[in-house]
């Protein structure tokens, strides 16, 4: 295994540090649950002192949001995620995925598989779920399904897939969008919005329909050898586009991309997959950064009134570090109001929130005081992971402060269809 | 570990009293980086439980090492020879909050920053500031004695504890001092017990003394051509009647290694005082103005800054806080001490530090809180390299030497745990050593708590 990965456990001076910022540590309060724990962990696995069984290894490795406030406060910057990302893949590698996991790689490697199984969700969604009364902010199984339990509030499944929608039309365009699962499937209102702005600001756009799913569920996962199946593929399909950008409307994706594709083939030696996504990586950009920093968008704002906040996605701020320019566009279109530690990690983290359920609840609910204190009607973020988790736990705790995302505001500050 | 024994321990903490190799191999080290391996670790939550569980390891003749955040500099928390990890991590409440007295009960096993936080709402700070205040337990800050930059003006946790409910190797439960700010009523036990370092009983709870807030504060930041005048500096301002909440110092090294680590914006200078006044607003204002002052005085200053809001402090302060766990980008090896010397010997000492390091050409790293004379000195090497290693220690040996020469202490707030066990002899002598021997009999007749410690 790579040099690197040495030094990058060898960084840990086990000062504690990491102890006082992590989220889960916060709900469990024992060593195993914190980066200074993951991180001893992997040493000794790899040197031959502990062997991992499948059960301990998941008690153990899988309970980490991968939000990397660890790293962001390590004086040393210990890079636990791909530490813990690391030992997953050898957990995996020794023990082969669970099932699920199994059967979650194999949808999400095919685009038809995918479409199949959201196109069968929307059928019979009516049969198994019950919308709520605004069904923008989501539906509740009738039983609970697969580790989901039916109190949870889940997404709406659209009935045309965003990718379905546009046009691939590659000509003019300087600009594909790559939606990402969650708003190809659920939140396709996201990327309406973002497509509505685009197209008041005249900027034409392109939507590939041969993208795959980015592989970050998989990567996370430590399913190395799918994941660089799909990132192989997008990276072909990417590179061949002549654009300028690739607007990626999930920051998980986003940092997927740009920052894990290198990593995944560094991680093999495999130089030459390395340099294709290191070129792919610069194209890639969040569409709420791109509308700040490269149009008018901020000046074609009207003032809306409603009273905002903003919670930071650990996967724009922290792996993108973008944190002012959603802000600035709030700023301009509406009453604004900072929340306290509007960048702590709301506890989806992917699958942990299926699979740690209890403690995602917890970590997410920390923020619902914050929110509160800020009178905001809505709780505006950049991810829709995010929205999913932080609309389910207002639900949940019965809070009238509907949940949207920033280009939704965007838009409705352009004079685009409010949802209200 | 006794088979009896830890079938009775199992019963009493079940799903709590961890054996497999994992979760031992997590309670194994502590900010020392070395790592013992404990037989068993035991996450407590009440007093009761630690007083059955002193029973049995009493009777079975079992070491119990009792362990708050592991961010330990002596490895203090560490089981030399197996035995029981006594975790109080989970013991994290707050019992009583007495405002009429300015006091607070907490379990031991709370965060020093979750406290201040805790009791800042009533306008209350709990003064002793340890750098790792974010990431240590009053428990271990009590054990530990530890003590911050604020310890200039507010003195160290010795100077905060009212009183403690402790558990004995016996098993027995007691409490120490009381709340009345006079009590002289026998031994003094609470105090012997702060700074014990875990030697002596389990603290369980503890009665802490708060002080109310300053109205405001003031963070500088001032830069010297040169060391020495910057420690000479320090008692010019005290001197000049103001005592500062926190006077700290950062030598060129340290500002090196900081600024590759962290990019921070940081003045090339041969050191860097970090001073900090509080107070009522006037008191505050005047005090500045006075330092100000003062630095266009002295002409070894290059540069004079004042945070203008919080978050300019902080800026100030992180330097300072990240000096410590980025040494690492020098070299892999490092011997950490943090010895202390009067405040009036605090520019020969950081001389004859410069002279050591040129002495066994390795690099010296010196930064701490001038204002109490208490230097970190991190010399570092390559562990690789024998021939490094072993001028490491040997500087080590010279600046202990030096340091006792000088009325000073081998340690100011990490304690002697086992790293610094060699030297305690060296500075208070065999007798008093052996009185302390007695002393940890008659607490510990069987030796079982918290064993090798100070060569106890
Ligand atoms: C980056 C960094 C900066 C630091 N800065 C400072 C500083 O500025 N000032 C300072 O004084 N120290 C400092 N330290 C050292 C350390 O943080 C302190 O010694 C702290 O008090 C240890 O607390 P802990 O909870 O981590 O204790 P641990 O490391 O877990 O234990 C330390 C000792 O206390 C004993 N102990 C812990 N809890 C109890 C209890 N309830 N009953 C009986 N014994 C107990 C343990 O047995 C052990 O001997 C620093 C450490 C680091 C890593
Ligand atoms: S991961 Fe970083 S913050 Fe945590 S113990 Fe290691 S060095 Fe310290
Ligand atoms: S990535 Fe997040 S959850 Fe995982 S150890 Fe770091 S802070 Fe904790």
């Amino acid at each position: 295994m790579d040099k690197r990965l040495y030094e990058a456990w060898e960084s840990c001076v086990k000062c504690g540090i990491c102890r006082s910022v992590c989220p889960v540590f916060k709900e469990e309060k024992t060593e195993p649950f914190v980066a200074r724990g993951h991180i001893t962990l992997l040493s000794e696995l790899i040197k031959g002192n502990i062997d991992f069984s499948e059960e301990t290894a998941k008690d153990y490795l899988y309970k980490c949001l991968l939000c990397t406030t660890c790293v962001e406060s390590c004086p040393n910057n210990s890079e636990t995620d791909t530490i813990v990302e690391i030992a997953r893949h050898e957990v995996i590698r020794r023990h082969g995925l669970p099932t699920y996991k199994k059967v979650m790689s194999k949808v999400l490697k095919s685009r038809e598989l995918m479409d199949f199984a959201f196109k069968s969700a929307s059928v019979f969604s009516p049969v198994f779920s019950k919308s709520q009364s605004k069904p923008r902010d989501g539906i509740k199984l009738r039983t609970s399904l697969a580790g989901i339990e039916k109190d949870r509030l889940l997404p709406p499944i659209s009935k045309q897939t965003f990718l379905d929608k546009y046009k691939d039309d590659r000509k003019r365009a300087k600009i594909a969008l790559f939606p990402g699962c969650l708003i190809n499937y659920t939140y396709t209102s996201i990327g309406d919005s973002l497509v509505e702005i685009l197209k008041k600001l005249r900027i034409d756009f392109t939507v590939p329909k041969k993208q795959l799913c980015c592989g970050a569920p998989i990567y996370f996962a430590g399913n190395f050898e799918d994941a660089r199946y799909l990132a192989k593929k997008n990276i072909d399909l990417f590179l061949n586009l002549d654009v300028e950008y690739i607007l990626v409307l999930e920051p998980t994706c986003a940092s997927m991309i740009k920052n894990d594709y290198p990593k995944l083939f560094m991680y093999f030696e495999d130089k030459k997959w390395e340099d294709r996504a290191r070129e792919l990586s610069r194209k890639i950009l969040d569409p709420v950064k791109f509308l700040h920093d490269k149009t008018d968008a901020l000046n074609s704002l009207k003032r809306l009134n409603i009273k905002t906040t903003y919670h930071d996605p650990c996967h724009l701020k922290r792996a993108q570090k973008i944190k002012d320019e959603p802000r600035a566009f709030l700023k301009k279109a509406t009453d604004f109001v900072e929340m306290k530690k509007a960048d702590r990690c709301c506890g989806n983290g992917g699958t942990f929130s299926i699979d740690y359920r209890d403690v995602s609840l917890k970590i997410a609910k920390r923020k619902v005081k914050n929110i509160e204190e800020t009178h905001a009607q809505y709780l505006v973020t950049g991810c829709s992971a995010c929205i999913m988790q932080l609309a389910d736990i207002l639900n949940q705790e019965k809070k009238d402060i509907k949940v949207r995302h920033t280009l939704e505001i965007i838009n409705m500050a352009m004079g685009g269809k409010s949802e209200g | 570990m006794n088979r009896r024994a830890l079938h009775k321990i199992k019963n009493i903490f079940k799903n709590r009293c961890l054996t497999d190799k994992l979760s031992r191999v997590q309670y194994s080290y502590d900010a020392t980086q070395k790592m013992y391996l404990p037989d068993v670790v035991v996450i407590a939550e009440n007093t009761q439980e630690i007083s059955q569980l002193m029973k049995i390891a009493n009777r079975y003749k079992i070491p119990v090492v009792a362990r708050g955040w592991g961010s330990g500099f002596t490895g203090g928390a560490l089981n030399i020879e197996g035995g029981i990890c006594l975790s109080l991590e989970k013991m994290d409440k707050v019992i009583e909050l007495d405002l009429d007295n300015m006091m607070v009960w907490v379990e031991t096993g709370m965060v020093n920053y979750d406290l201040q936080e805790y009791v800042k709402p009533y306008g209350l700070f709990f003064p002793p500031d340890p750098s790792s205040w974010k990431f240590s337990t009053i428990g271990g800050n009590i054990a530990e004695n530890a003590g911050g930059p604020r310890a200039v003006k507010y003195g160290v946790m010795k100077d905060w504890v009212k009183g403690l409910e402790i558990v004995l190797a016996d098993g027995t439960i007691m409490k120490t001092g009381s709340k009345n700010i006079k009590d002289v009523a026998g031994y003094d036990l609470t105090s012997l017990i702060v700074g014990s370092e875990g030697t002596l009983a389990i603290i369980t709870k503890a009665l802490l003394r708060l002080f109310p807030l300053p109205e405001t504060k003031k963070t500088m930041q001032i830069a010297f051509d040169n060391m020495s005048k910057a420690a000479a500096f320090v008692n010019k301002i005290l001197l000049n009647g103001i005592i500062p909440v926190a006077i700290e110092f950062v030598d060129k090294d340290a500002i090196k290694t900081v600024k590759d680590a962290t990019g921070v914006d940081l003045p090339d200078a041969d050191a860097i005082l970090i001073v900090e006044v509080d107070g009522s607003k006037n008191q505050v204002e005047e005090d500045a103005a006075k330092i100000e002052r003062l630095t266009k005085n002295e002409s070894s200053v290059m540069l004079f800054r004042i945070a203008k809001d919080e978050k300019e402090a902080d800026d100030i302060w992180f330097a300072r806080r990240s000096i410590s766990p980025t040494l690492k980008r020098i070299a892999d090896g490092k011997l950490n001490e943090d010895i202390v010397v009067p405040r009036s010997k605090l520019a020969e000492m950081i001389s004859k530090l410069q002279e050591i390091s040129k002495k066994y050409g390795l690099p010296i790293v010196n930064f701490g809180h001038a204002g109490d004379g208490n230097i970190h000195v991190n010399i570092m090497y390559h562990t690789d390299n024998k021939d490094e290693t072993k001028r490491a220690f040997k500087a080590m040996d010279d600046v202990f030497n030096e340091c006792i020469k000088l009325g000073g202490s081998i340690t100011g707030e990490h304690g002697v745990g086992i790293t610094k066990q060699d030297y305690l002899e060296k500075q208070i002598g065999k007798e008093q050593i052996e009185l302390l021997r007695r002393i940890k009999r008659a607490f510990d007749p069987n030796n079982i708590i918290n064993p090798h410690k100070m060569r106890l």
